[in-house]
This record gives structure tokens, sequence and C-alpha cells, in this order.
């Protein structure tokens, strides 16, 4: 394949940020606007001040032509996130997070962050989340095997991030322990034999 | 690894010398020594690709000897495997094909030691390159420190592959992370 090493085994940040705008999210329409056939199905109608859920692309969309304000989803706020950091830092298992936290959260930070309290607040939860969630990750190398690691509840963008170094040194692992003659059986009754 | 006939990583591999004793007289064969004389007498010690050695009598080699073995064991983050093997050499490749070639027996002190030496060092590969990840193209080295330098300069091509790996895809984490693309919509 003509694609470069790391592009084989993963997708891009950005085609991430592409799929997760498909959820919905909840606005409040500055605008009013008949109901709409859309590929993914039909949005609306808008009717200011109803609120109304509308695909998140599209929400942005209106967002940056100042048409609507955005409702950030329940998740994010700093009493939800810091109640999921202190969760994250207390165990050693990875705290729940909706699967496609990070992209939505930085999208909507990017450009709704006026629609939310405390922006900065939030910026700085969501990158102490992302440390310590990476530092997990980093730990989780040092028990990688060929078969399996555990990482449940890690979300899109972290997975993807990792991906890469975790597919390619189960295969180094793999083929390091392998036995080409797969004769593990008799080895072990040969191994009693000598001691 | 696998002694794929097809991938050039088992190609590059295989391309070290082991020290083979012979115990027949072979006649005609003198040139493989590199030598004037024209049949190998019976006991010497002649220096084979890995491809030929395969029927062949032959010792451990010094990258898996027993004083690599020890250091791999005190330490496996000091040892230089790309000075072990070589430039570009495959220290993890050539070690498995070793072991491959060896019947299971003499083998066994070995058997543990490079799945070891991978794992043990793996971390610190991974650190470094997210460390250079971040710096961006502010320029290597400086800082970071000789021991950092040296473990580098010292990483087998294998793990080079895994090092550019990590650093890529750290890199384009963070290139998404940062760019804001108001401009964009």
């Amino acid at each position: 394949m003509s694609l470069p090493q790391s592009l084989r085994t993963t997708v891009t940040p950005p085609e991430l940020e592409l799929i997760a705008s498909e959820q919905l999210v909840e606005i409040i329409p500055l605008v009013s606007m008949e109901r709409t056939a859309f590929i993914s199905g039909a949005y609306g109608p808008l009717r200011p001040p109803n609120k109304c859920k509308i695909p998140l692309w599209m929400a942005l969309n209106l967002k940056l032509k100042k048409k609507c304000h955005i409702v950030p989803p329940d998740w994010l706020n700093v009493d939800d996130l810091q109640a999921i950091l202190n969760k994250e830092t207390a165990s050693n298992a990875y705290s729940e997070v909706p699967f496609r936290y990070v992209e939505i959260a930085k999208v909507l930070l990017d450009v709704a962050s006026e629609d939310m309290p405390q922006p900065d607040k939030i910026r700085y939860l969501l990158k102490d989340l992302r440390e310590a969630r990476q530092a997990k990750c980093r730990d989780a190398l040092a028990l990688i095997n060929h078969s399996d690691v555990k990482m449940t509840n890690l979300s899109s963008m972290e997975l993807n991030e990792v991906r890469p170094v975790f597919v390619q040194s189960m295969n180094i692992w793999t083929k390091l322990v392998r036995d080409p003659t797969e004769n593990y059986i008799g080895e072990v009754e040969e191994d009693e034999r000598v001691s | 690894m696998d002694r794929d006939y097809f991938s050039i990583e088992s190609i590059l591999a295989e391309n070290q010398k082991i020290s083979c004793d012979f115990k027949v007289d072979i006649p005609e064969m003198g040139h493989l020594g590199g030598g004037n004389e024209r049949d190998i007498k019976a006991p010497c010690r002649i220096p084979l690709p890995v491809w030929l050695a395969d029927w062949a009598e032959f010792t451990i080699p010094t990258p898996f000897g027993p004083r690599v073995r020890n250091a791999l064991k005190a330490e496996a983050r000091s040892v230089r495997l790309s000075s072990l093997v070589g430039a570009g050499g495959m220290w993890y490749g050539y070690g498995k094909m070793i072991m491959d070639m060896k019947s299971a027996y003499s083998t066994r002190p070995l058997k543990h030691v490079s799945p070891q030496t991978f794992r043990n060092r793996l971390m610190e590969v991974v650190d470094q390159a997210q460390h250079f990840a971040t710096l961006g193209s502010l320029g290597a080295g400086g800082s970071s420190g000789d021991t950092a330098q040296s473990f580098r300069e010292g990483l087998d091509a294998t793990e080079r592959e895994l090092f550019s790996l990590a650093q890529e895809s750290a890199k384009r984490t963070k290139r998404w992370y940062e760019e804001s693309d108001r401009g964009r919509r």
C-alpha cells in the first residue's frame, strides 16, 4: 500500500471529529426554519425560543453565523468534569466518560465557549483528565503481551492515539515469543526430565 | 522476524555472520573463510552468514552472549542494541533467528531475554517519542541529556520503527488539539 505507515493502522483526529459531528446537540435557535431533510434525517423545525435537537455540525455552522446558542451536553460543565476527574485520579481504572467526549468538548469550546459558564475552568479540567488518562495508558505499556490489553472506557480519541504503538508492540511481542515448532507441551516435558 | 521468504525485515535480520565450527573436512570450499586455502580443514572456526549456517554447528554470537545478557538483566535501557548488530541492524530479529535455529535445549537461558528486553525498553522508547513529538520543530537534543541521547542512538531497527510510529501519532493528535478550525467552517 502507498499509505504511510502511520495511516495504515489508524484514522486521523480530523476524521474522528467528523464522525463525532453527527451526534445530536440541543440548540436554542435565533432564526426560524422549516423542517428540513438531510441525508442523515430530517431536523427542525426551528422555532425560537424553543429548544431543538440537531446534529453537531449543523449547530456549529449556525453558531458561527450567530443564528443559535448551543446548549452544552449535560456532562460538559465544571461540576461533572470535576467529579469525573476525582474518580479518575482516585482509582486505577479509567472512569466512565462519553465515548467521543474529547472531540465534542474541543469543537464546542472552540466555537461556542460563550454559551457555557467558566469555559477556561472546563479547559483546565479536560486537560487534567487527558493527562491522568494518558499516564494510565503509559503504565499499560509495561504489561504488554501478545493477546490482550484491557482498556475499558477509553475514549475514541485516546484509543486512536495509542493504537499504532500498542498494535505494533503486540505484533513484535508475538513474534518474539512464538515458538516456530509449536511443540510447547513436548518442551515442558523435556524441562521436567532435565531438572 | 519470522523467517518469511518475502519479508524484508527477515532478510535484514539475516545480514549477520556467526562463527561456525567445522568438524569434517570440506573440499573446494576454502573461499568461505576468505583465505587462499582450497579446502576447509577439520577443526576450524569460520564466520558464515546466518542463512548458510543453518546446517552447521555454531556458538551463540556475542550480541547474545553472557556479557550482554547480564548487562540486559541489570538495566536493559543502558545497553546499545544497535552497536551490537551494526547500523540498521535488527537485534530482536537476529536473536529470534538464532533461537529458532538452535535446538530448544541449548537456548533455554536465551529464551526470555529478548521479550523481557523489549518490554523493559518499550516504555522508554514511547516516552522519548512523545517527548520529541511535543518539542515540535524547536530542535532535538540540548536539554534532553546524555542518557536519553545515547539510548536513542542505541535503538535497534525494530524499536526505531516503533519510535517513529509513536512520535507520528502523538504529533498528529497534538496538532489536532492545537488547531482551532473557526476559519475552516
